[in-house]
């Protein structure tokens, strides 16, 4: 249990035991860092091209000695064996990364959040059923499954098949992580709504609803689909930093977005190598990705134990 | 017993759905399999070859498994014709390299995790706590791509002990010790720290629990020394989370292990599968990842039945239903 933030109806026990209102306000640093450090990111990550500060994604600094120059006034993060500027790249690569990460949980969210409400509610061979694909999903060794569908994806993309008179030449990288992406989070979420689900439906307010007469749709939408709310902001937020944190596997194994584009595990990957040389192209992404996969965390974890979601915690 | 068998049931059912799944996705975009698993652009002469080694890929998929399974359970792992090399050779290998840093990386992770997480709960809130916390959770928020990169530039560079990027290569322990520990010690850290990290943090949680139950007062107030209270009593009863999470990270430990050998070197099973994926040598994907998940329902198996021996309580539950 927290002390922050107590709502009046559910002061928990540690707020009461504390003796004046000042630590019951204070929300901790690690989330105030976290938020800080997504508004920065975000803002710089969406408006890149309009900010003067950011130079252009591939724009190269033309001139002598302007190849792998260490961090500077000029060039906050240094440049790279190209003379590309780390620091849009980095800036650039955020945009990518933050994006296909969240439009992935959010469809993992729906997918997985409604056959874990639907095995958590209805218990029996539904479940056992749905427990079996969801077991099955989460023995997948998640990282080796993605490169091998990202992969076959790029072969189909290419291929001249076509199903129902549809082609595939929409299925670029992009497409592709997001669907695996997508895939690769159905089964967590769906394994702790399951779990959260079990336990709300043993409540007396759903067994009240029930006595009144009220339908499943209404019990399952009205009185535990809002009760989910919190688990399902955690699990959003540690959720991004999770496949923040695969797509830089990804990319370090050549499966995430093609070269002249930009994301963090692109960048570090390209410039390990050398990186006795010049430490700033790898140290840097690096560094970014870190950062923002921590700021995720903090939240999530805040969240879950704010409002004391266990499975979801850290 | 009948638990046991309930569950080696149910671990069937997960084995051969993923199997079948990992087949079905090695065929998407792929018109010919038998020209795939000859390697592409070859001769007319190699892909007979390699239908008359493997007649049943031109069935229908489910036919395709049924036999893929017989092979598989009855030892043939498959041949990889772009590297000429039969599959359970390339076992042989490969796996040990992947066995050692798993095992290490858990080595590492334990010896962290352990000590941390029990002082942490022993002296709960003090100074080392926080500490502690702060840290491990700035770890678990490390994917094992910033750890190898700063491990890399921390250690590797500055210290010209260990081999760099790639170089590393496989030693069994038996013929160098040295040579052993200094080609597995990084990418085993790589894992091991995250590793150590979220089970520091498991361990705390749990012991935080026990130290306020009753039978620690009550060994307490018997005079047990506080250490054998700390270390005996209390840490029996709170490793059952510690033990679920051993089991729920070995899939993430074996993608772990993809970027922590390619990263720094001693070639294992996981960088043979990515080269597999790269040259989509089908067989060889199939008999990995098959082989990959056996490892995570075994491990999850022991798992299931360690908490019996763990924890009399379950033991007694499981005999009674």
């Amino acid at each position: 249990m927290t002390d922050l933030l107590a709502a009046p109806s559910v002061v928990p026990e540690a707020a009461v035991t504390v003796d004046d209102g000042r630590t019951r306000r204070r929300l901790p640093l690690g989330l105030w860092f976290g938020i800080a450090w997504l508004v920065v990111a975000t803002f710089h990550a969406y408006m890149a091209s309009r900010l003067p500060w950011v130079r252009g994604e591939n724009q190269r600094v033309e001139g002598a000695g302007r190849y792998r120059i260490g961090p500077s006034a000029d060039f906050w993060f240094g440049s790279d064996k190209l003379g590309k500027d780390v620091f849009a790249r980095c800036v650039y690569g955020a945009k990518l990364s933050i994006t296909l990460a969240s439009v992935s949980i959010v469809v993992g969210l729906v997918l997985g959040g409604s056959l874990g409400m639907i095995a958590g509610y209805f218990k029996g061979w539904v479940d056992r059923a749905l427990a079996i694909v969801i077991d099955s999903l989460l023995a997948f060794p998640a990282l080796v499954v993605a490169a091998l569908l990202i992969g076959r994806f790029d072969v189909l993309q290419a291929s001249d098949i076509q199903v129902a008179g549809f082609g595939f030449e929409w299925l670029t990288r992009r497409w592709s992580i997001a669907i695996v992406f997508s895939l690769l989070s159905i089964a967590p979420v769906a394994r702790i709504v399951r779990a959260q689900t079990l336990s709300l439906s043993e409540r007396e307010y759903v067994l009240a609803a029930r006595s009144l007469g009220a339908r499943t749709p209404r019990i399952l939408f009205r009185e535990i689909l809002p009760n989910l709310v919190p688990a399902m902001v955690s699990v959003l937020f540690t959720g991004i930093a999770l496949l923040l944190a695969a797509e830089g596997a990804l990319a370090f194994l050549g499966y995430s977005i093609k070269a002249p584009d930009a994301s963090w595990g692109l960048m570090i990957n390209e410039a390990r190598v050398d990186i006795d040389q010049y430490w700033w192209a790898t140290i840097m992404p690096a560094a970014m990705l870190f950062m923002t996969v921590l700021a995720f965390n903090l939240i999530g974890d805040w969240v879950a134990k704010r409002f004391d979601i266990r499975e979801a915690a850290i | 017993m009948r638990y046991v068998l309930q569950r080696l049931f149910q671990f069937l059912i997960v084995f051969v759905i993923v199997t079948f799944v990992v087949m079905v996705f090695t065929r998407i975009g792929s018109r010919d399999p038998v020209r795939d698993l000859a390697g592409g652009a070859v001769g007319e002469a190699q892909i007979e070859e390699v239908r008359q080694d493997y007649p049943y890929l031109d069935k229908p998929l489910v036919q395709q498994y049924v036999y893929w399974l017989g092979d598989f359970v009855t030892g043939d792992l498959g041949r990889s014709y772009l590297q000429s090399q039969e599959g359970i050779d390339m076992f042989k290998q490969r796996l040990p390299a992947t066995l050692f840093i798993a095992f290490w990386a858990i080595v590492i992770g334990l010896l962290l995790a352990v000590p941390i997480g029990v002082y942490s709960a022993y002296r709960r809130d003090g100074p080392f706590d926080r500490i502690a916390s702060v840290s491990s959770f700035g770890v678990i928020s490390m994917p094992p791509v910033v750890v190898g990169v700063a491990l890399l530039y921390l250690v590797v560079v500055r210290f010209g002990y260990f081999p760099t990027v790639g170089a590393s290569n496989y030693v069994a322990p038996w013929d160098s010790p040295i040579g052993h520990f200094k080609n597995f010690f990084v990418p085993a850290l790589t894992l091991g720290l995250g590793l150590g990290s979220v089970w520091s943090r498991f361990l705390r949680a749990d012991m935080n629990l026990t130290l306020q139950s009753d039978f620690i007062m009550l060994a307490k107030a018997k005079g047990v020394s506080p250490g054998r209270v700390l270390w005996v009593h209390a840490l029996r009863a709170s490793v059952l989370s510690l033990v679920t999470s051993v089991a729920l990270q070995t899939s993430a430990l074996i993608g772990g292990a993809v970027i922590s050998e390619t990263f720094f070197g001693p070639k294992g099973i996981g960088e043979r599968l990515v080269f597999a994926i790269q040259g989509n040598d089908i067989l060889i994907i199939q008999a990995i990842t098959a082989v990959l998940v056996v490892g995570v329902v075994i491990a999850n198996l022991l798992v299931d039945l360690l908490y019996a021996v763990i924890d009399p309580r379950i033991r007694h539950m499981r005999q009674l239903g």
